[in-house]
């Protein structure tokens, strides 16, 4: 266990795109297990609408290994499985984007369905209000970025991509991801800054 | 403001996800997954999917679990890592607590599905003959149909079919072999003993003296066939005779 939790998220990465070489079937749950949280969260952000997340992130899972599936073992074993994934969750939110419009209130945050904490099963009740706190007023202000913005915005500051992985995941020049990234941090900045004026 | 600031914002926003989050997923893909859990009868295997626990089988042999699993229901299974919801509540279960666990009886004929939802109104420490089971359904000549729906059943212990038992009160057949389903009944409280003697003397049902007649497999009431209050039986017809109704329990006679 102790030795589970000191690796991090490369070496993870490399020992799990092994173990889908190895067994697709078996080592599925594994992969699902270390992103659904990251890719949920990215899913929500994107589409600015919390209730059909879930959905979509399991979508992004499903395609995801179907796609496995099509892949001989030694392509699995290579994979930078982490902007990899976010890009099947990128595109397949950029077509639902497209399909439906997202929600009009972008404070219409829960759906009402029970979530278990994957991250921090027991936060003190006062870290949770201030999370929800920071929740909102971020999510707002990420949801008032520009179509252009959000994606490397977010993979950057909510999901902490490398510029690399972002420039993969979105297929842009490193360059372009690290610009629109920090437009998007001084668009949000300012959003915080006049709320909390 | 210092950028910092804002990765401690973007950790407020890590999102959660819902304990079938990892069902749902599987059950788009087409794998079920399975997990080891102890039980009355030891260690068994627990498949199940979104939809419920599709199947349970003794855990000797997990490669052959395996091969069976995708042979019987043209599923793949795999071990699973976590448990959820309806993981937890088979393994509560098979502990001996009294939760509602889904099923997936989609692989079962409507007749088969009917047959076994039956078999699961029986509670602990009572037993029915498999012709008490083809009346109830409607079917009284399905008697041997019965038993071939029991003997198919993927979920043993979470669906009790072994408390469905042959009329002269002998175990009669069960997936894990007979012993094994007598060893079940008598550790849920079933007297094996009392059930025999009452066979051997002929009787079919049990009399109380409160008005009631009963079928000797209506929890305890074999072995209570010599106490005041309480005899034995041999048709129904003695039980008019003295006035009494059927037990609503176990409704020991077609009504």
């Amino acid at each position: 266990m102790a030795i589970a939790c000191a690796i991090g998220p490369p070496d993870r990465d490399e020992l799990l795109a092994g173990a889908l070489a190895r067994d697709l079937d078996a080592a599925f749950e594994r992969l699902v297990i270390a992103y659904r949280a990251r890719i949920v969260t990215f899913v929500a952000r994107m589409l600015r609408d919390d209730a059909r997340a879930e959905d979509v992130a399991q979508d992004v899972f499903v395609r995801a290994y179907h796609a496995l599936q099509t892949y001989p073992p030694e392509r699995r074993a290579a994979l930078r499985l982490r902007s990899w994934l976010y890009a099947i969750a990128h595109n397949l939110t950029r077509n639902t984007f497209r399909d439906a419009p997202p929600p009009s209130d972008p404070l219409d945050y829960d759906d009402g369905t029970p979530r278990v904490a994957v991250l921090d099963p027991q936060p003190d009740p006062e870290t949770l209000v201030l999370r929800e706190e920071a929740w909102a007023s971020v999510g707002v202000a990420i949801s008032e970025l520009s179509p252009a913005l959000r994606p490397a915005f977010v993979l950057r500051y909510v999901d902490e991509l490398s510029y690399d992985e972002i420039a993969q995941t979105l297929e842009q020049p490193v360059g372009t991801v690290k610009a629109s990234a920090h437009r998007g941090l001084l668009a949000v900045r300012a959003h915080l800054e006049k709320n909390d004026a | 403001m210092p950028e910092t600031n804002l990765t401690d914002y973007g950790n407020a926003t890590r999102w959660s996800v819902s304990p079938d989050f990892t069902a749902k997923v599987f059950a788009g893909i087409g794998v079920d997954r399975y997990t080891r859990a102890g039980s009355a009868l030891g260690t068994v295997c627990v498949a199940w999917n979104a939809a419920g626990v599709s199947a349970i089988r003794l855990a000797s042999d997990e490669h052959g679990f395996e091969v069976w699993y995708a042979d019987r229901f043209g599923r793949r299974v795999v071990p699973a890592i976590e448990d959820d919801p309806i993981s937890s509540a088979a393994r509560a279960k098979l502990h001996g607590e009294d939760v509602d666990v889904p099923v997936d009886l989609r692989d079962c004929s409507p007749f088969e599905q009917r047959v076994l939802h039956k078999a699961a109104e029986i509670g602990r420490g009572s037993a029915r003959p498999y012709a008490w089971v083809a009346r109830e359904l409607g079917t009284p000549d399905a008697t041997r149909a019965v038993g071939n729906a029991l003997g198919r059943n993927p979920v043993p212990l979470l669906i009790p079919c072994h408390r469905v038992i042959r009329a002269d009160s002998s175990a009669g057949g069960y997936v894990f072999g007979t012993d094994a389903k007598r060893e079940l009944l008598e550790h849920e409280g079933l007297d094996f003993g009392a059930l025999e003697s009452v066979a051997r003397r002929g009787f079919r049902f049990i009399a109380c003296d409160v008005g009631y007649f009963c079928l000797p497999t209506c929890g305890n009431v074999a072995t209570h066939v010599d106490e005041p209050g309480y005899r034995g039986l041999r048709t129904a017809e003695e039980a008019h005779a003295c006035g009494l109704v059927p037990c609503k329990m176990c409704r020991p006679i077609a009504a």
